[in-house]
Order: structure tokens, then sequence, then C-alpha cells
């Protein structure tokens, strides 16, 4: 069994303008020991998920319905208090800014031993000490001396270390990070990633990573979730995903991205069009307005396609009734070529309940 | 700080920008008195030179001080000393009427497309001040002007009469491209413009601006972190680092053959969006933070993350020199000739080559 899992959770946002659905049905699981990347581009619900299995969803935000089981428990049914528990303890967090999420008036080595205390029952003394050991292990340096500095005492990659040790100190099960190196030099970055990597071989550790770096996806994950307008479009391992991706949006973001290592100067190749507006999201397939290959039945709700091997994608392409239907537009082809897609007319049933 | 050294105020040159010995120190205070306590030494003797119709491409990590070059360029800030000359004026030397009419030649694109802008004015009126302020059109000329910009950088014409919040990011960053455009500018800094923007978009951009380049013949200082955004739009590479350029090169060149170690161990950091790459890749992470540009490391900047540095490397200061073009400023290199020094890999390939 998954160590979590996620069933058609839905989140939405009362907003002035109306409702905003941020997470739109979404499904996943992930295994202990393992890397989940969950990839897409502001607004496409992917903080949102994490979020909703923290419970930490405020006002206006609701979870409107879905489950979320952790070790077999749904977490949507559990008391605050009991949430209080598992926060921290089982899953834990790592956020993009981390001068934002340190308390300034308290020194490191307070707001890590708090968390200690609470958690794990230590006294003071055990606590501080578990904190020095916290801090060594995250590289940074002389941390007994360190531990009675305050946050802005750190620069901005000591301070990712700090969340990652506050994190970790509890040895949880599940650690969510959403876009934990997005603010940091990639230099600094790439000391994060090699620290995260260096946790969980030690703790054994699931990850959920949220970025919109596809580089550090390839870096770092096992699987690959990709997410647009508040669903998962496409899911599969990173080989998968990155050498035959299926949906034409997961396409579209990996020729939009200009390599390191590409040959030449050859011409980017962008997608179309902007962002969904979460407002007024399509009937059927949410990206279907920027895609090359729309079909007439694209406004319809889309099932996922089932490729074998674990990988799925939302995309009508896969539907033997694409056949009939020619795509209306073919202005842009993506890099990938789609020729396959004929050939493999697996349309499977839907794969969740 | 040294004393202003005197520069002469024009130069024969083909280059369109060139960029001498450049210094930008921002003094800091203190106490009741305000005492001058130091300098944040954001540009610390930068030299460097775009020719017409290139694009020089400026990277460097936070605190590299690549930005305050950029506002140097513009007079948007005094420079403390050196010189920096735009079609073989001394961009430091004008008069402030003499500045007015260089940003009819010179424009900036900002990094964030959300601060940028004025959100109390319509874009069309965004767009159509600098043809006010540079008197470029009149009356009816003027929206028929604006109209035209907005197509150009792919936007409609009835979008001038909206406002900022009305456009998405991407869109955004097209009007304050459409701006800079409507001076007919020769020369262009493009400050981080497609940092702030989601990858699908950044793609959008960064074609414009190449297409721009090729309709207008625009002359760019592309300013950025991202080596793979720079490298696809650059015809030369400039590397930054507290204050000082450690390499510069023809983008290929840069790429393949990186001689500094810094520069080695920044396109090492670089994860590429393969699987099958990056489980071969080796690479170098450096040890500890970027220094501070208050209190830059002696000798060369590098040296306290360096994973080769030796003794000449804390004292002495590296000198910027030229290998058949290629400008380092490392004593390692420098020993071996010009040749790439050869750094240790601290991580090793995670899986084996996949066929």
């Amino acid at each position: 069994m998954a160590l979590l899992e996620v069933k058609n959770l839905k989140t939405t946002f009362a907003t002035e303008d109306g409702l905003v659905t941020a997470v739109n049905g979404l499904s996943y699981a992930i295994d202990a020991g393992t890397t989940l990347g969950i990839v897409g581009e502001s607004g496409s619900g992917k903080s949102v998920t994490a979020l909703s299995i923290m419970r930490l969803i405020q006002r206006p935000g609701r979870i409107e319905s879905g489950e979320i089981f952790f070790d077999g428990q749904n977490l949507l049914t559990k008391s605050e208090s009991e949430m209080r528990h598992i926060r921290g303890n089982d899953i834990a967090m790592i956020f993009q800014d981390p001068m934002t999420s340190l308390n300034p008036v308290l020194t490191v080595g307070e707001q890590i031993s708090e968390a200690i205390q609470l958690h794990l029952g230590y006294n003071r003394r055990d606590a501080l000490e578990k904190t020095i050991d916290m801090l060594k292990l995250v590289h940074i340096p002389s941390p007994d001396k360190r531990v009675k500095d305050y946050p802005h005492q750190f620069s901005g990659g000591m301070r990712q270390r700090v969340m990652i040790a506050m994190s970790l100190s509890c040895e949880p099960k599940v650690l969510i990070a959403d876009e934990p190196t997005t603010a940091l030099d990639v230099t600094i970055q790439a000391q994060i990633l090699e620290l995260m990597n260096e946790m969980q071989s030690r703790t054994g550790a699931a990850i959920i990573l949220i970025t919109h770096d596809l580089g550090v996806v390839a870096e770092v994950c096992e699987n690959v979730l990709v997410m647009y307008g508040g669903n998962m479009v496409e899911y599969g391992t990173a080989q998968q995903i990155f050498d035959q991706p299926k949906m034409p949006y997961t396409q579209g973001l990996l020729s939009s991205l200009p390599r390191l290592d590409a040959e030449g100067h050859e011409r980017l190749v962008p997608i179309k069009g902007q962002p969904p507006n979460l407002l007024r999201l399509p009937p059927g397939c949410a990206f279907a307005p920027r895609c090359a290959y729309r079909m007439p039945i694209c406004d319809d709700p889309v099932p996922l396609y089932d490729f074998r091997d674990g990988h799925v994608a939302r995309c009508f392409l896969y539907d033997e009734r694409s056949a009939s239907q020619r795509p209306i537009a073919v202005e842009t082809a993506p890099r990938v070529s789609l020729s396959d897609v004929a050939a493999t007319p697996q349309a499977m049933a839907e794969k969740q309940p | 700080m040294s004393v202003l050294q005197e520069a002469p105020v024009t130069e024969p040159t083909t280059d369109l920008v060139a960029v001498q010995d450049l210094y930008k120190y921002f003094p800091i205070h203190a106490g009741l008195l305000s005492r001058h306590i130091g300098d944040v030494r954001a540009v610390d003797g930068v030299d460097f030179s775009i020719a017409a119709g290139e694009t020089l491409g400026l990277v460097g990590e936070s605190g590299s001080g690549k930005t305050t070059v950029g506002r140097l360029l513009l007079r948007l800030l005094p420079a403390t000393s050196g010189a920096a000359y735009f079609e073989g004026q001394n961009i430091l030397k004008m008069t402030r009427a003499q500045v007015r009419r260089l940003r009819k030649d010179i424009q900036i694109i900002f990094q964030d497309p959300y601060a940028s802008l004025n959100p109390r004015m319509t874009v069309g009126d965004i767009i159509a001040e600098p043809l006010h302020i540079h008197k470029l059109a009149r009356g009816k000329d003027v929206d028929a002007k604006v109209h035209d910009l907005l197509r150009t950088v792919g936007l409609s014409a009835y979008h001038a009469n909206r406002y900022p919040h009305e456009f998405s990011g991407g869109q955004r960053q097209r009007i304050g491209v459409a701006r800079a455009l409507a001076v007919s500018p020769k020369f262009i800094v493009a400050d981080e413009p497609v940092s702030a923007l989601d990858v699908s978009i950044q793609a959008q951009v960064v074609n414009l601006l190449q297409d721009l380049q090729d309709q207008f013949g625009l002359t760019y200082l592309f300013i950025a972190h991202d080596l793979s955004v720079v490298r696809h739009i650059s015809d030369r590479v400039a590397v930054m680092y507290v204050g000082k350029l450690m390499e510069l090169a023809d983008r290929e060149e840069l790429y393949r053959q990186p001689l500094h170690p810094y520069t080695q161990s920044l396109l090492s950091a670089i994860p590429i969006p393969d699987p099958r790459v990056e489980g071969r890749r080796e690479r170098i992470i450096l040890q500890g933070d970027i220094p501070s540009p208050v209190n830059p490391p002696s000798g060369c900047r590098f040296h306290t993350r360096c994973p080769i540095a030796f003794e000449r490397c804390i004292t002495e200061v590296p000198e910027f020199k030229s290998y058949d073009g290629h400008y380092v400023a490392c004593h390692a290199v420098e020993q071996l000739g010009g040749k790439q020094p050869e750094i240790r890999p601290t991580t090793k390939a995670r899986t084996v080559p996949v066929a």
C-alpha cells in the first residue's frame, strides 16, 4: 500500500469574482523512499495540493471533496489536534521562502528545539543537543554557536538548510518541499538538492518535490506528475515523461526549454497563448485552447489513458474516436513527434475509481 | 576609494558599447553622525565591449553586481569611477541634457513586469509616454505608433485602452518591450526579462526578443542568472562574481570549454531536463556561500569556494587576461597558459548509463 494517497481531491477558493477551483479531482499516490516531482506553472494548483495534504487551507479556501490517506488513515476526517500531531511529526513541509517561514524574533535554536520538544517529548537540554546535531547534519559550520543566532544572521541558502533541519528533526515519513530552491542561486541549489538526497537515503522518507524547474525534476525525481489547470494531465516515471511525453502540454513544456546541452542555436518552440483562468476553466481539457491538436471532442471531460507501466495521460489524442476527428489547428508542431499516436489507440478505461 | 580616474570624453572604437574599468561602490553609513563605515563594492573594476548587433549575456548569482552594471550604462545610477562609451561618447561624463538624449538610444527592460508598469496608466499611455518625452510623435500619430508597437510585440491594438492588471505576466513583459521599442533604440539592456515568467511563456518572450533584434538590428546586454537562457540568446557571454568579471568568451567556446573554476562549477550545477543525461553527470558542488560584496575576499574573489585555490589566489588579484579572445581572471589558468584546469567532481554519476 502506498504511504500517501490522494483521491479525487477538490479544493476551491471563494473569491469576489467567483469560485476558483484550484485543485479539481486530483488523485495520486507515493511510496516510502521515493521522490515524486509535481510540475506545473503558476496557478496549476501544485502548491494548493501540498497545503491540502497538510490541512493548511484557510478561508476563503476549502477542501470540497476527496480523501487523503496517510498510512491508511484519512487525513481529511482528522480533528485539528490530531492534525497538529501529524504535522511536523509524520508529514513535514519546506516552503519556498525560508525567510518568511522562520520566526524573526526567535533564535534558530529555539525554533528547532521547540519542534523537537513538542513532537518528540525531549526536555530542553536534550532538545538543544539534538538541534545542534541537526544543524551539523545540514552542514552549518560551527552549529553550537549558530543555534543562538537569529534567522536574519543567516544567508538564503543557510536559512533553507535551517528549514530542512527543522523539518527533518522529527524524522517525518513524508517531506513536502514546495519550490525549495527557487529563491536560491544555482550553486546553492545544487547544495540543497544534494542535501535532500542525502537525508532521504538516511531516513527513507518519501519526498514530494513541487517545482516548475524540469531540470530539477530530472535530477532528483523517480516519478513525475504534471499538473495543468488544477488537475493531473500526465503521470509517469521521469524516464517516461522526458522520453515519451504523451500529453501535448508536457511535450510543449519540454520543447520550450532552452537546454544547456543543446546543439547550436535552434529556435525555441513556445506554447501559444496564456495559462487558463481558473474562474472560467473550459468544460473539457483545460489545455485545449492552447493545444495545437485540438479536436471537437476536447470539450468533453477527459479520462486518463493508460500507456502501461504506470504511465498515464489525460488526452483525447489517445482515444479511438480521435481518429475520425481531424485536429482543429496544427500551427506549431511540437519537437516531439506524435507519429506513434495513431498506432497506439490504447484507449483504456478510466484508471481511477 | 580611489579618486575618479580621468577618462577621455570620447573614444575611437568600432564597438557600440565599451566599458572600461567600471566601479560602483555604494557607501554604508552608520551611527548618529552617519559616518562612512564601508562600501558595498557592487561593481569592482569591470571591462567589456559590445559590437553593434551583438548580444552580450551577463550572468552571475545574486549580489554579483550584474544589475548594477546595466543601470550604470543607462545612468540610472552614477558610477564611482571608470568609463562607459556608447558610440564613442562617455556616458558617465554626459550632462543631464545629453543623458536625456542618450535614453532615446539606450532603453531597459526590467525583470518584474508587475512592478515596472504604472498601474494607473493605460497600456496606451505607458507606451506613448516615451514618444511624448522625446517628441517623436504628435496627435493621431501617437495612437498609430502605439498600435503599431503593440502589434510588433504580439499584442493587439485594442489592448491600448486596458490597464496593466488586466494582463498576465508574459503579456506585461511584452508591454515593457513595446515601451522600450517606442523610441527606436539602438541598444537595449534586458535585465532578467524572463526570470519572472512561467516556462512556457519564457520561450515566447525570448523568441520575441530575437525577432526584434533581427528586424531592427538591436544590440542587447542580456542580464540573467539562468545560464541556459543566456546560452540560447547570446553571441558572447560574460560571467560575473562578487563585482568582478571572471570570464568572457564566445558562447560556444564558453560552454564547451569553460576555463574559470567558477564557470565550470556554475555550469555543472545547472540541472539538465533529461534524466538520462542527469544520471550520467558528475557534478562539482561548491562549498559555502557567496561572499558579501561589502567585504569581498582578498586576492581572487572566488578563492574561498574554489576547489583548486592555492597560496597565490589568496594574496594576489588575478589579471583579466585574454587567451585568443577568451578572457579569464584565474591564476591556475594562467599557469597552464590558457588551458582548462581540471576540477575533480564532488558527486559521482548516480545511475549506470542507459543505452
